[in-house]
């Protein structure tokens, strides 16, 4: 209790006035606050904020901490049961709410809340309602799926307060009932944006009933034109936009911008997206200005400026896009250099046009409603003087009658000006509107009159084509008006609010459906000011291209611009014509007539509502300008203007102002420092119903305030967001345009590299190329070579072949020439043996010759034997008679003789050629018998061979015997030498020494023997050995071998150790039983044969010996003896050639012959 | 020679076709059915056949002059071969050089040296001690002449079954060889380098690189004639070509040797390795290393006079 008093103490020093003490206290509380967790401090902080209404009560308890939040809900819900205090406590919880406490999810489960819908529900103060509706409807977005069982509640409260604001139950002062109405359009606004199905469907069931169909028509409908259509009720479903998930991702002031967002309302709504999407070409545009060399000629327009050209710069504005909307060209605008303000154009039917597009329509309307700007255009057009003008003015001034319902009319004339449109004669003393058409686009144009009697059947696109020419045209039109002002403006300049010169937009329809391209070249409307605000006009063909060309990257020209004045200048013109007529009058019972005759103008909110869009975007980018402060003031002058506009919102704003402002005039009249007084004075009513009344409406305006203020800082918060975004937005399209810079040099790089490739291709094609020709030549050389090579091949084959014809030739001469020699021996043997029977016939002839000669002689004497007889023949004729027949017997005798001779002979000579033929086959017996003895020995060597080497053997091992015997007897002696040198020792005897000293000596003297034999000598060692070992037999050794061969027999064992190897044929040849052996076979052989050859030659020697027993004889007999002498002597040297064996062989042959 | 061409007019056509030796069996025997064996006959046949085995030790016997032409004479001679053979392997044992356990081979080395007086007498000192035998003995083995003797016999011995035969083929062999071929054999090497470039110059000059070419084991091939080399089935078929009088088979087989191994000769870098490689080549494949060899021989030195 001590503390509580403490707190009381404490509460009380909270309101002091001094800053120092005011810190403390709050320190305290804070700290309080912190250590302690129990409900009394808050809840005495809530009495005393109740009774006091202190700020810094209000502060403490709006940043409370999470413990302390449900004592401070419990204590609101206590004090909101109770009637009285409703009205603070509301206020209470929305100052904690608009704090946006970290409690504030909690707060749709707290008992508050159905109180507070129960309040709503039931109470009937507007006061409380409207404060009651307020809170309620900032803390929506706060809980949006946590207030979703409370949907029909929200819906219900909705129904019932907006059943009140048209039958006013409560029959309060009117001026709440804006203030309801007011908070009631922005319940429907929060309810709408957060759960379209649901809200949608409530209010079909709810006002499908028909007591509450005045309602809706009265109340609801007109709200419901402040909205678009809301993109869930296509997209989404009752249950969706009832779906956590859906709100998660939403933060609080996302929730009031997506509210915002489907408002059409300017002073509710949010144009994020049309705005982010103009704001980017925007930037885009900007950049491509500043770095696009070509905009250097903006730039050098823009200083020419300062020259004395008379024309304003018209720019070429030219853009396609086909398939699309139209899009809005506008050129450079002209500027006024003169002006401090800068004013650029914003064309905002084009934006209209994108982001609304039933606005077309609407200006179709708002043209008939248009006074203002009607008689502009007429006066432009009468001073135009109609269609008989040549230049654009016709175009851009339509004729009086056409109206609303005819806008295509106006491309007409523009269309019949097209053709002078390019002679460019200016008008230096007028405003001019120039407008450059192609003829494509004025035949299209043309084409659509015939159609537009038919919209709806017409293509849409064609329709949009259209609508852009009727907004061009409207904008002519209004370019018209403008420019009129202007001049009117440059009168009196200063009067005027601030309005600088503006832009005429160009339309550049490019229509996709038609295939054809059309360009419009839109032309500029030049806008002539006076002497100082005359610009100068370049030519229109050298920029035209230029811009032509950098155009359709731009949609939005006028960069360095403020587009807050571009949208100053409709709203200016808004203000000339619909602004002056609708005044507000405060009966709310008018608001809705008069926001119907606003609506059906149409056109002054869009432009307004594209103000409030463009609004933000120009902070944004030109925060730090000039034109800043201007658009700020633009701003204040709008908000002016919007006062005409009639929403609830726009309504209670007005009632404000004009509040304030009869407040200020009386309060200026009067001079009166009091409110009361004035007010008494003003109202003459009941000054405290008056001063509740005010009060009431003080607090209602407060509570508006806060609302507001809330929602600021919603849009603050958003901004903020929104500006980084953009931050990061612009840096990315930085790095872009330096990537697409880096692309660039890439691609040079690129291409420089391809050149290069190009380059060494080239080169190596060539050399590609110069390698095959050395290729193909290198193989026409091989294949050259190859032939030759063949060529040469042949040839040597056939020297070869010739070669071998030579050498057959020579083998065959060769064997001619062998076979010639064997013919000439042959012959020669011939030639001998003829020779040989020659000289036997030449004996034979020479004994013919011989007894011819006899018988001559005999002849002669026997013819001289006749001479004598015939002399004595008559002798003697006996006589001759007898000597006739002796000599006859005598010739007979002779002739005999001679035969028998002649017998002799052939038998002698048959003699000779059988003992010629028994000598040759003697000697062919002689020649086999030699080869059988040859054999023989042969077969003998091969044996005695075998036998020597057997015996050879033997005398080594009796040479090894030998040497093993020796070497025992020296080992032997030597053992017995030891046993004697022993002995010595024992018994030192000197006979013995002596003796054993011979002995030594004698076996050294054998030794050394040994040795000398067997390096000199080739007889064994051995042999001395045993010489020596036996003493006197050495004088054998000597001995001869014909002694040796004679005693053989006797020492045959001993001439086997002593005989040397050389000796041993000599005594194989001399061995009796060998030689009985050859002996026993050659009688064999020589027995038969020559047995029988000496028998035959002694029966012909005996027959030649009978028969030639004269010298005749005895020549052929020595002459066939003759022949076989030479071949035994041939045979002889033969075999003395051969080895000593057959020199024995032959000894026997000798010994043979001589036998036989 | 007639009767002799007309039994074999189908010879040079089946020696065409690749068939060797078809008829050379039935025309060994007729050659051995002469009374007098034609030495010359039998030299010319055995360089140009391959020798059936049945009567490789015949042939071999009669071509090395074991046995004399004549049949009548062989019973006789081969008796006088054989009692010499015993007579001293009898006289060995008496003078203790050889004993029961003494091998075969010892045997056939310490005959052949009494046989030309060779016989170490140093031996008869070693009879002082046994220790001092076998050291000696040892000692001996280490003569390269004995050593050859020893490889050669050891080969000979598996191919020949009586000891006696053996003995004499060893010892007639080892003295043809160093009689008859001792001043052709030196030139082996130098004719086994001719050859080898002429069949292939890369490996030549890979060995000259080496310095193998003087290392290459010329003993082994030249002196030992491949005995322990070649395994024995191969060995009988080049010792017929050098028993018929031909030694130059020798450079042959080595340089088909050398061939076959190439890549591997080629592979080894060292005279060392080299040596090593080729003094333990692998026996698997001598068979074919021969056939090769005999063929190069043929190609290089000519087919043998045809006059069979």
């Amino acid at each position: 209790m001590a503390q509580q008093g403490n707190v009381g103490e404490l509460l009380s020093m909270l309101d002091s006035p001094i800053l120092g003490v005011l810190e403390d206290i709050t320190a305290a509380f804070k700290d309080n606050l912190v250590c302690d967790r129990g409900p009394m401090l808050v809840n005495n902080l809530v009495d005393y904020y109740l009774e006091t209404n202190s700020q810094q009560a209000l502060h403490i308890l709006s940043t409370l901490q999470e413990p302390h939040d449900k004592h401070l809900l419990d204590k609101i819900n206590d004090y909101m049961g109770k009637a009285a205090t409703r009205l603070p406590t509301l206020s209470l919880l929305g100052h904690v709410i608009r704090r946006q406490p970290s409690w504030k999810h909690k707060l749709s489960q707290a008992p508050l809340l159905l109180s507070l819908l129960k309040c709503l529900k039931t109470d009937t103060d507007v006061v409380v309602l409207t404060t009651g509706v307020l809170v309620l409807i900032t803390m929506l977005p706060m809980i949006p799926q946590s207030g979703k069982q409370y949907l029909h509640d929200f819906f219900g409260i909705f129904g019932r307060l907006s059943a009140w604001c048209l039958q006013n139950p409560g029959h309060v002062a009117e001026i709440y009932l804006v203030h309801l109405h007011a908070s009631v359009y922005a319940l429907f606004h929060r309810l709408y944006g957060m759960y379209p199905c649901n809200f949608v469907s409530f209010l079909r069931s709810h006002y499908s009933m028909k007591e509450n169909l005045e309602t809706f028509e009265e109340v609801v409908k007109p709200m419901m034109e402040h909205v678009r259509i809301h993109p869930e009720l296509v997209t989404g479903s009752k249950d969706h936009e009832l779906d956590p998930r859906r709100w998660k991702r939403l933060e609080t002031h996302d929730v009031v911008i997506e509210c915002a967002k489907i408002s059409l309302d300017p002073a509710e709504a949010s144009y994020e997206d049309g705005y982010y999407s103009v704001s980017r070409k925007l930037c885009t545009s900007l950049k491509h200005h500043q770095t696009d060399p070509s905009a250097s000629s903006y730039i050098d327009i823009q200083s020419s400026y300062g020259t004395s050209t008379p024309y304003s710069t018209p720019r070429l504005t030219l853009s396609q896009m086909p398939g699309q909307l139209p899009q809005i060209l506008s050129p450079q605008s002209s500027r006024l250099s003169t002006e401090p303000q800068q004013v650029t154009i914003w064309s905002p039917s084009a934006v209209c046009g994108m982001t609304t597009p039933p606005t077309s329509p609407g200006v179709v309307t708002s043209e008939s409603s248009q006074s203002a700007s009607q008689p502009y255009s007429k006066a432009f057009g009468t001073s135009a003087g109609g269609k008989g003008t040549p230049l654009g003015t016709p175009a851009t001034s339509p004729p009086p009658p056409c109206t609303s319902d005819d806008f295509v009319h106006v491309s007409l004339p523009s269309a019949a000006a097209t053709p002078p449109k390019k002679e460019d004669k200016p008008d230096p003393g007028r405003p001019l509107l120039y407008r450059q058409q192609n003829v494509i686009n004025s035949d299209k144009s043309l084409d659509i009159p015939s159609s537009k009697s038919s919209v709806t059947l017409s293509d849409l696109a064609e329709f949009l084509g259209g609508l852009s020419f009727e907004d061009s045209a409207e904008k002519d039109r209004e370019e018209d008006a403008i420019s009129k002002e202007i001049s009117e403006i440059t009168t009196d300049a200063e009067h005027m609010v601030p309005r600088g010169g503006f832009d005429s937009p160009f339309y550049r329809t490019n229509e996709s459906l038609s295939g054809s391209q059309k360009k419009t070249h839109s032309a500029v409307s030049s806008v002539q000011g006076h002497s100082q605000t005359s610009e100068p006009l370049t030519s229109l063909d050298k920029p035209g291209p230029e811009n032509a060309r950098e155009t359709p990257k731009q949609t939005f020209t006028p960069i360095d611009k403020p587009c807050g004045g571009s949208g100053e200048s409709p709203a200016g013109n808004r203000e000339g014509t619909s602004g002056e007529t609708s005044i507000l009058t405060p009966s709310p019972c008018k608001v809705p007539a008069q926001r119907r005759v606003v609506f059906g103008s149409g056109q002054p909110p869009l432009y307004e509502h594209l103000f409030e869009v463009a609004l933000p975007k120009t902070a944004y980018l030109f925060v730090g300008k000039k034109t800043e402060e201007l658009l700020k003031k633009a701003k204040g002058t709008q908000e002016d203007d919007c006062m005409s506009s009639t929403s609830p919102v726009e309504v209670l704003d007005r009632l404000i102002q004009q509040g304030a402002d009869a407040h200020t005039k009386e309060l200026n009249k009067l001079s009166l420092p009091s409110k009361s007084a004035d007010w008494t004075h003003f109202g003459g009513s009941p000054p405290s119903d008056e001063i509740h009344t005010l009060r009431n409406q003080l607090l209602l305006l407060h509570n508006q305030l806060l609302y507001e203020r809330f929602k600021r800082q919603q849009h603050a918060l958003r901004n903020r967001r929104l500006l980084r975004k953009v931050i990061k937005a612009t840096a990315l399209e930085e790095h872009n345009a330096a990537m697409k810079d880096q692309l660039k040099l890439q691609e040079k790089e690129i291409q420089a590299l391809k050149l290069s490739l190009q380059k060494e291709q080239a080169r190596y094609h060539q050399f590609q190329e110069e390698h095959d020709n050395i290729v193909a030549q290198l193989h026409s050389q091989i294949r050259q070579l190859q032939h030759d090579r063949e060529e040469f091949y042949n040839q040597s084959q056939e020297l070869q072949t010739k070669l071998e014809d030579c050498r057959n030739m020579i083998a065959d001469l060769r064997l001619e020439l062998k076979k010639a020699n064997n013919k000439v021996c042959h012959t020669e043997l011939l030639l001998s043996q003829v020779s040989q029977k020659l000289s036997n016939s030449e004996s034979v002839q020479q004994q013919m010759e011989f007894l011819n000669r006899q018988l001559l002689v005999l002849g002669e004497v026997n013819e001289l034997y006749l001479e004598q007889l015939q002399h004595k023949h008559t002798d003697t004729t006996k006589e001759v008679e007898m000597l006739h027949a002796a000599f006859r017997k005598e010739l007979e005798k002779a002739k005999s003789c001679v035969q028998q001779q002649s017998q002799r002979l052939d038998a002698s000579q048959k003699r000779i050629a059988e003992l010629e033929s028994q000598l040759a086959k003697k000697d062919h017996l002689f020649l086999e018998q030699k080869k059988y003895l040859e054999d023989v020995k042969i077969q003998a060597r091969g044996q005695l061979q075998a036998v020597e080497s057997r015996y050879k053997a033997q005398k080594r091992i009796t040479q090894a015997f030998e040497l093993e015997i020796l070497d025992l007897f020296g080992r032997l002696e030597k053992s017995s030498l030891l046993k004697k040198l022993e002995d010595d020792k024992t018994e030192a005897a000197e006979a013995a020494e002596e003796r054993v000293d011979c002995g030594n000596e004698d076996t050294v003297a054998g030794n050394s023997e040994e040795t000398i034999g067997r390096n000199g000598e080739t007889k064994p060692p051995s042999t001395r050995g045993s010489s020596s070992s036996k003493g006197g037999s050495s004088s054998e050794l000597s001995t001869p071998e014909k002694p040796q061969n004679q005693r053989l027999s006797s020492r045959w064992e001993t001439s086997v150790l002593l005989e040397p190897s050389s000796t041993v044929p000599l005594t194989v040849g001399s061995l009796p039983s060998s030689k009985s052996f050859l002996g026993m076979k050659a009688r064999e052989l020589f027995r038969n044969k020559s047995e029988s050859q000496c028998d035959e030659e002694g029966v012909t020697i005996n027959r030649l010996s009978d028969a030639l027993k004269t010298e005749l004889c005895k020549d052929p007999s020595m002459e066939s003896k003759a022949p076989p002498s030479p071949d035994n002597l041939s045979l002889s040297p033969k075999l003395q050639e051969s080895s000593v064996g057959q020199l024995h062989i032959m000894d026997y042959n000798e010994t043979h012959h001589d036998h036989s | 020679m007639a009767d002799d061409s007309q039994r074999n007019f189908r010879s040079v056509y089946y020696e065409k076709v690749g068939f060797r030796g078809v008829e050379e069996k039935k025309s060994l025997e007729i050659l051995l059915k002469d009374d007098r064996l034609d030495i010359e006959k039998l030299c010319t046949f055995s360089q140009r056949f391959p020798l059936p085995s049945m009567y490789r030790i015949l042939v071999w016997k009669v071509l090395l002059g074991i046995i004399p032409p004549h049949h009548e004479s062989h019973a006789l001679v081969m008796k006088c071969r054989k009692e010499q053979y015993w007579d001293i392997h009898h006289a060995l044992r008496v003078i203790r050089f050889i004993n029961d356990s003494t091998p075969q081979v010892d045997v056939f080395l310490r005959i052949h040296q009494l046989e030309s007086g060779k016989l170490p007498r140093n031996l008869a000192f070693a009879l002082v001690s046994e220790l001092q035998v076998t050291s000696q003995m040892h000692v001996d083995r280490q003569e390269p002449e004995d050593e050859v003797f020893l490889v050669i016999a050891k080969a000979m011995e598996e191919m020949v079954e009586d000891p006696v035969e053996c003995y004499w083929l060893v010892s007639c062999f080892v003295n043809q060889l160093n009689s008859k071929h001792k001043d052709s054999l030196q030139q082996l090497p130098k004719v086994l380098e001719q050859y080898l470039n002429i069949e292939d110059n890369r490996l030549l000059m890979h060995l000259k690189a080496c310095a193998a070419m003087s290392k290459l084991p010329y003993d082994l091939w030249f002196k030992k004639c491949f005995a322990g080399c070649l395994p024995e089935s191969s060995l009988q078929r080049v010792w017929d070509k050098v028993i018929s009088g031909s030694c130059k088979i020798l450079v042959f087989v080595a340089l088909e040797i050398l061939l076959t191994f190439k890549m591997k000769i080629i592979a080894l870098n060292t005279a060392e390795k080299i040596t090593q490689f080729l003094e333990n080549i692998p026996q698997d494949n001598t068979d074919a290393i021969v056939s090769k060899a005999v063929d190069l021989w043929r190609t290089h030195c000519g087919t043998p006079a045809h006059s069979v």
